[in-house]
Protein backbone atom coordinates (compact mmCIF):
# COMPACT_ATOMS: atom_id res chain seq x y z
CA UNK A 1 0.00 0.00 0.00
CA UNK A 2 3.05 2.57 0.69
CA UNK A 3 3.53 2.27 -2.68
CA UNK A 4 0.52 2.84 -4.08
CA UNK A 5 0.11 5.76 -1.91
CA UNK A 6 3.84 7.09 -2.71
CA UNK A 7 1.89 7.07 -6.70
CA UNK A 8 -1.65 7.84 -5.87
CA UNK A 9 -0.67 11.11 -2.79
CA UNK A 10 1.35 13.31 -5.81
CA UNK A 11 -1.58 12.54 -8.58
CA UNK A 12 -4.09 13.47 -5.96
CA UNK A 13 -2.19 16.57 -4.66
CA UNK A 14 -1.74 17.66 -8.53
CA UNK A 15 -4.78 17.42 -9.40
CA UNK A 16 -6.17 19.04 -6.48
CA UNK A 17 -3.74 22.04 -7.73
CA UNK A 18 -4.83 21.66 -11.30
CA UNK A 19 -8.61 22.33 -10.12
CA UNK A 20 -7.98 25.16 -7.96
CA UNK A 21 -6.18 26.88 -10.81
CA UNK A 22 -8.67 26.47 -13.39
CA UNK A 23 -11.23 28.05 -10.74
CA UNK A 24 -8.99 30.64 -10.50
CA UNK A 25 -8.41 30.99 -13.82
CA UNK A 26 -9.84 34.37 -15.90
CA UNK A 27 -11.97 32.04 -18.75
CA UNK A 28 -12.53 34.29 -21.82
CA UNK A 29 -16.01 35.42 -22.62
CA UNK A 30 -17.37 34.75 -26.04
CA UNK A 31 -17.02 38.31 -27.44
CA UNK A 32 -13.35 37.91 -26.30
CA UNK A 33 -13.05 34.33 -27.70
CA UNK A 34 -14.42 35.34 -31.26
CA UNK A 35 -12.28 38.00 -31.38
CA UNK A 36 -9.36 36.30 -30.79
CA UNK A 37 -10.85 33.02 -33.01
CA UNK A 38 -11.43 35.52 -35.99
CA UNK A 39 -7.82 37.18 -36.06
CA UNK A 40 -6.01 33.84 -35.45
CA UNK A 41 -8.46 32.33 -37.82
CA UNK A 42 -7.24 35.26 -40.77
CA UNK A 43 -3.37 35.00 -39.84
CA UNK A 44 -3.58 31.00 -40.08
CA UNK A 45 -5.49 31.49 -43.93
CA UNK A 46 -3.02 34.29 -44.57
CA UNK A 47 0.05 32.22 -43.96
CA UNK A 48 -1.25 29.40 -45.38
CA UNK A 49 -2.03 30.81 -49.25
CA UNK A 50 0.95 32.65 -49.00
CA UNK A 51 3.09 29.05 -48.46
CA UNK A 52 0.49 27.29 -50.82
CA UNK A 53 1.14 30.03 -53.70
CA UNK A 54 4.62 29.76 -53.72
CA UNK A 55 4.36 26.03 -54.07
CA UNK A 56 1.24 26.00 -56.90
CA UNK A 57 4.15 28.92 -58.78
CA UNK A 58 6.96 26.69 -58.18
CA UNK A 59 5.72 23.31 -59.41
CA UNK A 60 5.74 24.30 -63.09
CA UNK A 61 9.03 26.65 -62.15
CA UNK A 62 10.51 23.17 -60.46
CA UNK A 63 9.53 20.85 -63.30
CA UNK A 64 11.10 23.23 -65.96
CA UNK A 65 14.62 23.35 -63.67
CA UNK A 66 13.98 19.62 -63.37
CA UNK A 67 13.69 18.36 -66.73
CA UNK A 68 16.39 20.79 -67.71
CA UNK A 69 18.84 19.00 -65.86
CA UNK B 1 35.31 38.09 -12.81
CA UNK B 2 38.17 36.49 -11.08
CA UNK B 3 40.37 33.66 -12.44
CA UNK B 4 38.50 31.11 -13.69
CA UNK B 5 38.63 29.97 -17.01
CA UNK B 6 35.38 30.33 -18.73
CA UNK B 7 34.07 27.84 -21.65
CA UNK B 8 32.07 30.71 -23.13
CA UNK B 9 35.92 32.48 -24.10
CA UNK B 10 36.35 29.70 -26.20
CA UNK B 11 33.90 31.49 -28.59
CA UNK B 12 35.65 34.80 -28.62
CA UNK B 13 38.25 33.99 -31.66
CA UNK B 14 35.31 32.58 -33.79
CA UNK B 15 33.43 35.75 -33.51
CA UNK B 16 35.01 37.36 -36.05
CA UNK B 17 33.84 35.16 -39.25
CA UNK B 18 30.99 34.58 -37.84
CA UNK B 19 27.89 36.33 -40.15
CA UNK B 20 26.07 38.81 -37.77
CA UNK B 21 23.34 40.95 -38.62
CA UNK B 22 23.85 44.88 -37.17
CA UNK B 23 21.46 45.60 -34.35
CA UNK B 24 18.81 47.55 -35.19
CA UNK B 25 20.15 51.29 -34.19
CA UNK B 26 16.87 53.08 -34.14
CA UNK B 27 13.77 52.16 -33.79
CA UNK B 28 12.24 50.30 -36.81
CA UNK B 29 8.76 52.28 -37.59
CA UNK B 30 6.11 48.94 -37.51
CA UNK B 31 5.59 49.19 -41.25
CA UNK B 32 9.10 47.88 -42.05
CA UNK B 33 9.10 45.14 -39.37
CA UNK B 34 5.79 43.91 -41.34
CA UNK B 35 7.91 44.30 -44.88
CA UNK B 36 10.90 42.51 -42.90
CA UNK B 37 9.05 39.82 -41.60
CA UNK B 38 7.24 39.37 -45.08
CA UNK B 39 10.54 39.11 -47.27
CA UNK B 40 11.88 36.63 -44.97
CA UNK B 41 9.07 34.13 -44.92
CA UNK B 42 9.54 34.44 -48.63
CA UNK B 43 13.35 33.70 -48.94
CA UNK B 44 12.19 30.99 -46.55
CA UNK B 45 9.70 29.73 -48.75
CA UNK B 46 11.68 29.91 -51.83
CA UNK B 47 13.67 28.13 -50.72
CA UNK B 48 11.79 25.51 -49.03
CA UNK B 49 10.40 24.95 -53.35
CA UNK B 50 14.11 25.14 -54.44
CA UNK B 51 15.49 21.66 -55.61
CA UNK B 52 18.51 20.92 -54.64
CA UNK B 53 21.29 20.65 -57.81
CA UNK B 54 23.03 17.43 -58.40
CA UNK B 55 20.79 14.85 -56.67
CA UNK B 56 20.32 11.46 -58.15
CA UNK B 57 17.40 10.57 -56.00
CA UNK B 58 14.46 10.94 -53.64
CA UNK B 59 12.66 7.99 -53.92
CA UNK B 60 12.51 5.32 -50.68
CA UNK B 61 11.39 5.84 -47.23
CA UNK B 62 12.27 9.29 -46.08
CA UNK B 63 13.65 9.24 -42.41
CA UNK B 64 12.75 12.18 -41.01
CA UNK B 65 9.12 11.97 -42.46
CA UNK B 66 8.25 11.95 -39.03
CA UNK B 67 9.73 15.32 -37.92
CA UNK B 68 9.40 17.74 -41.12
CA UNK B 69 6.25 19.41 -40.14
CA UNK B 70 7.75 20.56 -36.66
CA UNK B 71 10.96 21.59 -38.00
CA UNK B 72 9.90 23.12 -41.18
CA UNK B 73 11.86 20.81 -43.20
CA UNK B 74 11.05 19.62 -47.20
CA UNK B 75 12.39 16.70 -48.96
CA UNK B 76 14.90 17.24 -51.82
CA UNK B 77 14.95 20.80 -51.66
CA UNK B 78 17.29 23.72 -50.86
CA UNK B 79 15.67 24.06 -47.32
CA UNK B 80 15.83 19.61 -46.45
CA UNK B 81 17.74 20.66 -43.26
CA UNK B 82 15.06 23.26 -42.33
CA UNK B 83 15.58 24.96 -38.72
CA UNK B 84 17.04 22.26 -37.62
CA UNK B 85 20.65 23.39 -36.97
CA UNK B 86 19.22 26.52 -35.25
CA UNK B 87 16.47 24.94 -33.43
CA UNK B 88 18.87 22.36 -31.76
CA UNK B 89 21.51 24.97 -31.46
CA UNK B 90 19.36 27.24 -29.74
CA UNK B 91 18.35 24.32 -27.01
CA UNK B 92 21.78 22.88 -26.67
CA UNK B 93 22.93 26.30 -25.31
CA UNK B 94 19.44 26.70 -23.36
CA UNK B 95 20.24 23.81 -21.51
CA UNK B 96 23.65 24.39 -20.96
CA UNK B 97 23.23 28.11 -19.52
CA UNK B 98 20.16 26.73 -17.61
CA UNK B 99 21.90 23.78 -15.91
CA UNK B 100 25.01 26.13 -15.13
CA UNK B 101 27.68 24.11 -17.19
CA UNK B 102 28.30 27.37 -18.93
CA UNK B 103 28.51 29.87 -16.77
CA UNK B 104 26.59 33.43 -18.64
CA UNK B 105 26.06 36.47 -16.68
CA UNK B 106 23.23 38.40 -18.86
CA UNK B 107 23.86 41.42 -16.73
CA UNK B 108 27.51 41.24 -18.94
CA UNK B 109 27.29 42.57 -21.88
CA UNK B 110 30.19 40.27 -23.80
CA UNK B 111 28.79 37.34 -22.30
CA UNK B 112 25.74 38.00 -23.97
CA UNK B 113 27.48 38.64 -27.34
CA UNK B 114 29.53 35.57 -26.33
CA UNK B 115 26.29 33.54 -26.01
CA UNK B 116 24.97 34.71 -29.35
CA UNK B 117 28.23 33.73 -30.89
CA UNK B 118 28.55 30.28 -29.58
CA UNK B 119 24.92 29.34 -30.45
CA UNK B 120 25.88 30.92 -34.18
CA UNK B 121 28.82 28.81 -34.23
CA UNK B 122 27.04 25.59 -33.20
CA UNK B 123 24.43 26.09 -35.50
CA UNK B 124 27.01 26.14 -38.43
CA UNK B 125 28.42 23.33 -37.37
CA UNK B 126 25.60 21.47 -36.98
CA UNK B 127 24.40 22.52 -40.60
CA UNK B 128 27.69 21.18 -41.80
CA UNK B 129 27.42 17.85 -40.21
CA UNK B 130 24.19 17.18 -40.81
CA UNK B 131 24.76 17.83 -44.57
CA UNK B 132 27.46 15.59 -44.49
CA UNK B 133 25.31 12.91 -42.27
CA UNK B 134 23.06 13.49 -45.32
CA UNK B 135 24.93 12.60 -48.53
CA UNK B 136 27.06 9.57 -46.56
CA UNK B 137 23.73 8.02 -45.62
CA UNK B 138 22.27 7.88 -49.24
CA UNK B 139 19.66 9.76 -48.76
CA UNK B 140 19.91 10.99 -52.66
CA UNK B 141 20.84 8.18 -53.76
CA UNK B 142 24.48 5.86 -53.36
CA UNK B 143 27.38 8.53 -53.02
CA UNK B 144 29.04 5.83 -55.83
CA UNK B 145 26.69 7.29 -58.42
CA UNK B 146 26.51 10.59 -57.12
CA UNK B 147 29.93 11.51 -57.23
CA UNK B 148 32.10 13.24 -55.10
CA UNK B 149 31.57 16.36 -56.56
CA UNK B 150 27.83 16.57 -56.70
CA UNK B 151 28.35 15.52 -53.04
CA UNK B 152 30.14 18.21 -52.38
CA UNK B 153 27.65 20.28 -54.40
CA UNK B 154 24.79 19.13 -52.16
CA UNK B 155 26.99 19.36 -48.92
CA UNK B 156 27.55 23.61 -49.93
CA UNK B 157 24.24 23.84 -51.35
CA UNK B 158 22.59 22.45 -47.72
CA UNK B 159 25.36 24.59 -45.92
CA UNK B 160 24.27 27.57 -47.55
CA UNK B 161 21.02 27.31 -46.65
CA UNK B 162 21.99 26.80 -43.16
CA UNK B 163 23.57 29.95 -43.09
CA UNK B 164 20.69 31.84 -44.74
CA UNK B 165 17.92 30.59 -41.97
CA UNK B 166 20.30 31.65 -39.34
CA UNK B 167 20.88 35.25 -40.60
CA UNK B 168 17.06 35.54 -41.74
CA UNK B 169 16.31 34.46 -37.91
CA UNK B 170 18.93 36.90 -36.46
CA UNK B 171 17.35 39.62 -38.71
CA UNK B 172 13.68 39.25 -36.74
CA UNK B 173 15.12 38.89 -33.54
CA UNK B 174 17.70 41.94 -33.64
CA UNK B 175 14.50 44.43 -33.96
CA UNK B 176 13.68 44.41 -37.42
CA UNK B 177 11.01 41.95 -37.06
CA UNK B 178 8.17 40.88 -35.56
CA UNK B 179 8.79 37.79 -33.21
CA UNK B 180 10.84 35.00 -33.98
CA UNK B 181 11.51 33.28 -37.37
CA UNK B 182 11.39 30.34 -36.16
CA UNK B 183 7.89 30.79 -35.50
CA UNK B 184 7.03 32.11 -38.20
CA UNK B 185 8.79 29.37 -40.48
CA UNK B 186 7.15 26.34 -38.69
CA UNK B 187 3.67 28.20 -38.19
CA UNK B 188 3.87 29.06 -41.75
CA UNK B 189 5.21 25.58 -43.26
CA UNK B 190 2.36 24.09 -41.23
CA UNK B 191 -0.21 26.23 -42.06
CA UNK B 192 0.88 25.64 -45.74
CA UNK B 193 0.68 21.62 -45.33
CA UNK B 194 -2.95 22.07 -44.14
CA UNK B 195 -4.28 24.69 -46.82
CA UNK B 196 -2.62 22.41 -49.21
CA UNK B 197 -4.31 19.32 -48.19
CA UNK B 198 -7.29 21.05 -48.49
CA UNK B 199 -7.03 22.89 -51.86
CA UNK B 200 -4.60 21.13 -53.50
CA UNK B 201 -4.71 20.80 -57.06
CA UNK B 202 -2.80 17.79 -57.73
CA UNK B 203 -4.14 14.06 -58.38
CA UNK B 204 -3.17 11.21 -56.98
CA UNK B 205 -4.26 7.45 -58.16
CA UNK B 206 -5.49 5.43 -54.67
CA UNK B 207 -7.33 2.72 -56.49
CA UNK B 208 -10.11 4.36 -57.56
CA UNK B 209 -9.10 6.92 -60.43
CA UNK B 210 -7.46 9.84 -60.63
CA UNK B 211 -8.53 11.89 -57.50
CA UNK B 212 -7.87 15.72 -56.45
CA UNK B 213 -5.81 15.48 -53.43
CA UNK B 214 -7.65 18.67 -51.79
CA UNK B 215 -10.16 17.82 -49.76
CA UNK B 216 -12.80 20.48 -50.64
CA UNK B 217 -11.28 20.21 -54.37
CA UNK B 218 -12.51 16.90 -54.08
CA UNK B 219 -16.05 17.50 -52.69
CA UNK B 220 -16.64 19.89 -55.08
CA UNK B 221 -15.42 17.28 -58.02
CA UNK B 222 -17.26 14.55 -56.52
CA UNK B 223 -20.57 16.73 -56.49
CA UNK B 224 -20.33 17.83 -60.17
CA UNK B 225 -19.24 14.83 -61.71
CA UNK B 226 -21.11 12.08 -59.95
CA UNK B 227 -24.24 11.26 -60.62
CA UNK B 228 -25.22 9.63 -57.07
CA UNK B 229 -24.99 12.62 -54.86
CA UNK B 230 -25.50 10.62 -52.19
CA UNK B 231 -22.71 8.58 -52.50
CA UNK B 232 -20.55 11.35 -53.86
CA UNK B 233 -20.83 13.09 -50.03
CA UNK B 234 -20.10 10.13 -48.40
CA UNK B 235 -17.31 9.42 -50.28
CA UNK B 236 -15.43 12.99 -50.10
CA UNK B 237 -16.59 12.79 -46.38
CA UNK B 238 -15.23 9.61 -45.32
CA UNK B 239 -12.39 8.85 -48.18
CA UNK B 240 -9.36 6.92 -46.66
CA UNK B 241 -5.74 7.45 -47.61
CA UNK B 242 -6.37 10.70 -49.26
CA UNK B 243 -7.63 14.28 -47.11
CA UNK B 244 -10.59 14.25 -46.52
CA UNK B 245 -13.69 16.66 -45.57
CA UNK B 246 -14.05 15.33 -42.29
CA UNK B 247 -10.63 15.51 -41.69
CA UNK B 248 -10.88 19.06 -42.41
CA UNK B 249 -13.78 20.02 -39.47
CA UNK B 250 -11.88 17.98 -36.80
CA UNK B 251 -8.98 20.92 -37.88
CA UNK B 252 -11.59 23.51 -37.22
CA UNK B 253 -12.34 22.04 -34.09
CA UNK B 254 -9.04 21.54 -32.97
CA UNK B 255 -7.97 25.40 -33.63
CA UNK B 256 -11.06 26.25 -32.01
CA UNK B 257 -10.46 24.52 -28.51
CA UNK B 258 -6.81 25.78 -28.41
CA UNK B 259 -8.06 28.85 -28.96
CA UNK B 260 -10.74 28.71 -25.95
CA UNK B 261 -7.87 27.27 -23.70
CA UNK B 262 -5.23 30.27 -25.09
CA UNK B 263 -7.53 32.38 -23.07
CA UNK B 264 -7.03 30.44 -19.46
CA UNK B 265 -4.84 32.90 -16.87
CA UNK B 266 -4.92 33.82 -13.44
CA UNK B 267 -4.08 37.11 -13.21
CA UNK B 268 -1.97 38.16 -10.54
CA UNK B 269 -2.51 41.96 -9.22
CA UNK B 270 1.03 43.95 -8.89
CA UNK B 271 1.88 47.42 -7.75
CA UNK B 272 5.42 49.52 -8.44
CA UNK B 273 6.82 50.61 -5.56
CA UNK B 274 7.68 53.68 -7.28
CA UNK B 275 6.03 55.75 -9.73
CA UNK B 276 3.13 56.66 -7.63
CA UNK B 277 2.02 52.95 -6.55
CA UNK B 278 1.17 52.59 -10.78
CA UNK B 279 -1.14 49.59 -10.82
CA UNK B 280 -0.54 46.62 -12.97
CA UNK B 281 -0.71 42.79 -13.66
CA UNK B 282 0.84 39.59 -13.94
CA UNK B 283 -1.06 37.31 -15.84
CA UNK B 284 -0.10 33.43 -15.65
CA UNK B 285 -1.30 31.71 -18.68
CA UNK B 286 -3.08 28.08 -18.47
CA UNK B 287 -0.41 27.58 -21.55
CA UNK B 288 2.54 28.36 -19.22
CA UNK B 289 5.51 27.50 -21.24
CA UNK B 290 3.36 27.55 -24.51
CA UNK B 291 3.92 25.03 -26.81
CA UNK B 292 7.37 23.76 -25.69
CA UNK B 293 6.38 20.53 -24.30
CA UNK B 294 4.72 19.57 -27.38
CA UNK B 295 7.98 20.67 -29.40
CA UNK B 296 10.43 18.61 -26.89
CA UNK B 297 7.82 15.49 -26.96
CA UNK B 298 8.21 15.08 -30.91
CA UNK B 299 11.84 15.71 -30.92
CA UNK B 300 11.80 13.31 -28.29
CA UNK B 301 9.62 10.70 -30.38
CA UNK B 302 11.49 11.49 -33.97
CA UNK B 303 14.96 10.87 -32.92
CA UNK B 304 13.50 7.58 -31.53
CA UNK B 305 12.29 7.15 -34.34
CA UNK B 306 15.18 7.51 -36.64
CA UNK B 307 17.73 5.80 -34.31
CA UNK B 308 14.95 2.72 -34.62
CA UNK B 309 14.66 2.92 -38.12
CA UNK B 310 18.50 3.35 -38.47
CA UNK B 311 18.71 0.25 -36.47
CA UNK B 312 16.31 -2.27 -37.81
CA UNK B 313 17.37 -1.68 -41.02
CA UNK B 314 21.24 -2.76 -40.01
CA UNK B 315 20.07 -5.36 -37.38
CA UNK B 316 16.61 -6.34 -37.77
CA UNK B 317 17.44 -9.72 -36.26
CA UNK B 318 18.27 -8.32 -32.93
CA UNK B 319 16.19 -8.45 -30.09
CA UNK B 320 16.61 -5.07 -28.69
CA UNK B 321 16.16 -3.70 -31.92
CA UNK B 322 12.85 -5.22 -32.35
CA UNK B 323 11.81 -4.63 -29.02
CA UNK B 324 13.01 -0.93 -29.62
CA UNK B 325 10.62 -0.74 -33.05
CA UNK B 326 10.09 -3.20 -36.33
CA UNK B 327 9.06 -1.13 -39.37
CA UNK B 328 7.48 -1.87 -42.35
CA UNK B 329 6.55 0.30 -45.73
CA UNK B 330 3.52 1.82 -46.12
CA UNK B 331 1.71 0.73 -49.11
CA UNK B 332 0.46 4.38 -50.07
CA UNK B 333 2.65 7.13 -48.56
CA UNK B 334 6.01 4.74 -49.23
CA UNK B 335 6.48 6.44 -45.96
CA UNK B 336 8.41 3.46 -43.04
CA UNK B 337 5.60 3.14 -40.15
CA UNK B 338 6.03 1.15 -36.61
CA UNK B 339 4.72 -2.10 -36.31
CA UNK B 340 5.58 -3.43 -33.12
CA UNK B 341 7.82 -2.17 -30.73
CA UNK B 342 8.31 0.53 -28.69
CA UNK B 343 8.35 2.71 -31.41
CA UNK B 344 5.17 1.72 -32.39
CA UNK B 345 3.91 2.01 -28.94
CA UNK B 346 4.40 5.98 -28.69
CA UNK B 347 2.69 6.20 -32.24
CA UNK B 348 -1.19 7.85 -32.48
CA UNK B 349 -3.35 5.03 -33.54
CA UNK B 350 -4.51 5.79 -36.56
CA UNK B 351 -8.23 6.11 -35.64
CA UNK B 352 -10.98 5.30 -32.95
CA UNK B 353 -11.57 1.96 -34.34
CA UNK B 354 -8.06 1.53 -34.21
CA UNK B 355 -7.82 2.31 -31.10
CA UNK B 356 -10.45 0.31 -29.53
CA UNK B 357 -8.56 -2.83 -31.67
CA UNK B 358 -5.65 -2.25 -29.86
CA UNK B 359 -6.99 -1.51 -26.44
CA UNK B 360 -3.29 -1.66 -24.82
CA UNK B 361 -1.77 0.32 -27.67
CA UNK B 362 -3.81 3.24 -27.13
CA UNK B 363 -3.72 3.47 -23.12
CA UNK B 364 -0.01 3.59 -23.30
CA UNK B 365 0.13 6.20 -26.01
CA UNK B 366 -1.58 8.51 -24.20
CA UNK B 367 0.17 7.92 -20.90
CA UNK B 368 3.09 8.54 -22.32
CA UNK B 369 1.67 11.43 -24.70
CA UNK B 370 0.36 13.06 -21.05
CA UNK B 371 3.28 12.63 -18.63
CA UNK B 372 5.56 13.73 -21.41
CA UNK B 373 4.27 16.94 -21.96
CA UNK B 374 3.99 17.76 -18.45
CA UNK B 375 7.15 16.70 -17.32
CA UNK B 376 8.91 18.55 -19.83
CA UNK B 377 6.82 21.72 -19.11
CA UNK B 378 7.46 21.26 -15.38
CA UNK B 379 11.55 21.01 -16.45
CA UNK B 380 11.38 23.24 -19.12
CA UNK B 381 10.38 26.29 -16.59
CA UNK B 382 13.11 25.68 -14.70
CA UNK B 383 16.31 25.43 -17.83
CA UNK B 384 14.21 28.34 -19.44
CA UNK B 385 14.49 30.87 -16.52
CA UNK B 386 10.77 31.35 -16.06
CA UNK B 387 10.42 29.18 -12.54
CA UNK B 388 8.49 31.04 -9.74
CA UNK B 389 11.71 31.95 -8.39
CA UNK B 390 12.95 33.38 -11.62
CA UNK B 391 10.10 35.56 -11.94
CA UNK B 392 10.15 36.50 -8.32
CA UNK B 393 13.86 38.05 -9.13
CA UNK B 394 12.47 39.67 -12.34
CA UNK B 395 9.58 41.24 -10.15
CA UNK B 396 11.75 42.63 -7.43
CA UNK B 397 14.65 44.16 -10.16
CA UNK B 398 12.07 46.27 -11.62
CA UNK B 399 10.48 46.77 -8.27
CA UNK B 400 7.26 45.14 -8.35
CA UNK B 401 5.22 44.19 -5.48
CA UNK B 402 2.58 42.22 -4.94
CA UNK B 403 -0.47 44.01 -2.82
CA UNK B 404 -1.19 42.47 0.65
CA UNK B 405 1.92 40.51 0.17
CA UNK B 406 5.30 40.82 2.05
CA UNK B 407 8.30 40.86 -0.80
CA UNK B 408 9.99 37.91 0.51
CA UNK B 409 6.16 36.30 0.23
CA UNK B 410 6.23 36.97 -3.66
CA UNK B 411 7.95 33.67 -4.76
CA UNK B 412 5.98 31.81 -2.48
CA UNK B 413 3.05 33.47 -3.77
CA UNK B 414 4.49 32.76 -7.33
CA UNK B 415 4.99 29.09 -6.41
CA UNK B 416 1.49 28.54 -5.69
CA UNK B 417 0.52 28.63 -9.72
CA UNK B 418 3.41 28.51 -11.51
CA UNK B 419 4.85 25.03 -11.59
CA UNK B 420 0.86 23.97 -11.63
CA UNK B 421 0.18 25.86 -14.33
CA UNK B 422 3.25 24.36 -16.20
CA UNK B 423 2.81 20.90 -15.36
CA UNK B 424 -1.07 21.29 -15.78
CA UNK B 425 -0.22 23.16 -19.05
CA UNK B 426 1.99 20.36 -20.54
CA UNK B 427 -0.87 17.80 -19.92
CA UNK B 428 -3.40 19.82 -21.61
CA UNK B 429 -1.78 20.53 -24.59
CA UNK B 430 -0.96 16.68 -24.69
CA UNK B 431 -4.25 16.14 -24.51
CA UNK B 432 -5.42 17.77 -27.24
CA UNK B 433 -2.69 16.43 -29.36
CA UNK B 434 -3.99 13.46 -28.66
CA UNK B 435 -7.29 14.05 -29.65
CA UNK B 436 -6.45 15.80 -32.56
CA UNK B 437 -4.51 12.71 -33.82
CA UNK B 438 -7.67 10.75 -32.92
CA UNK B 439 -9.80 12.44 -34.86
CA UNK B 440 -8.04 12.46 -37.90
CA UNK B 441 -7.27 16.36 -38.10
CA UNK B 442 -4.83 17.31 -40.83
CA UNK B 443 -1.29 18.43 -40.64
CA UNK B 444 -1.39 16.10 -37.05
CA UNK B 445 -2.29 17.37 -33.60
CA UNK B 446 1.82 18.79 -32.92
CA UNK B 447 1.13 20.77 -35.95
CA UNK B 448 -2.23 22.37 -35.19
CA UNK B 449 -0.91 23.08 -31.17
CA UNK B 450 2.11 24.04 -32.47
CA UNK B 451 0.69 26.59 -35.74
CA UNK B 452 -2.10 28.26 -33.30
CA UNK B 453 -0.12 29.04 -30.37
CA UNK B 454 2.37 30.32 -32.51
CA UNK B 455 -0.20 32.57 -34.34
CA UNK B 456 -2.34 33.60 -31.16
CA UNK B 457 1.86 34.54 -30.00
CA UNK B 458 2.05 36.72 -33.05
CA UNK B 459 -1.43 38.09 -32.43
CA UNK B 460 -0.15 39.48 -29.04
CA UNK B 461 3.13 40.77 -30.54
CA UNK B 462 0.71 42.98 -33.02
CA UNK B 463 -1.46 44.19 -30.65
CA UNK B 464 1.76 45.35 -28.62
CA UNK B 465 3.80 46.86 -31.99
CA UNK B 466 0.34 48.70 -32.99
CA UNK B 467 -0.25 50.30 -29.23
CA UNK B 468 3.56 51.66 -28.70
CA UNK B 469 3.46 52.61 -32.54
CA UNK B 470 0.29 54.80 -31.76
CA UNK B 471 1.64 55.92 -28.02
CA UNK B 472 4.84 57.15 -30.21
CA UNK B 473 2.64 58.77 -33.01
CA UNK B 474 0.43 60.24 -30.33
CA UNK B 475 3.38 61.54 -27.89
Amino acid sequence: MDAIDSVVDPLRDFAKDSIRLVKRCHKPDRKEFTKVAVRTAIGFVVMGFVGFFVKLIFIPINNIIVGAT
Amino acid sequence: MGGGFRVLHLVRPFLAFLPEVQSADRKVPFREKVIYTVISLFIFLVCSQLPLYGIHSTTGADPFYWMRVILASNRGTVMELGITPIVTSGLVMQLLAGSKIIEVDNNVREDRALLNGAQKLLGILIAIGEAVAYVLSGMYGPVGQLGVGNAILIILQLFFAGIIVICLDELLQKGYGLGSGISLFIATNICESIIWKAFSPTTINTGRGAEFEGAVIALFHMLITKSNKVAALRQAFYRQNLPNVTNLLATVLIFLIVIYFQGFRVVLPVRSKNARGQQGSYPIKLFYTSNMPIILQSALVSNLYFISQLLYRKFSGNFFVNLLGQWKESEYSGQSIPVSGLAYLITAPASFSDMAAHPFHALFYIVFMLTACALFSKTWIEVSGSSARDVAKQLKEQQMVMPGHRESNLQKELNRYIPTAAAFGGVCIGALTVLADFMGAIGSGTGILLAVTIIYQYFETFEKEKASELGFFGF
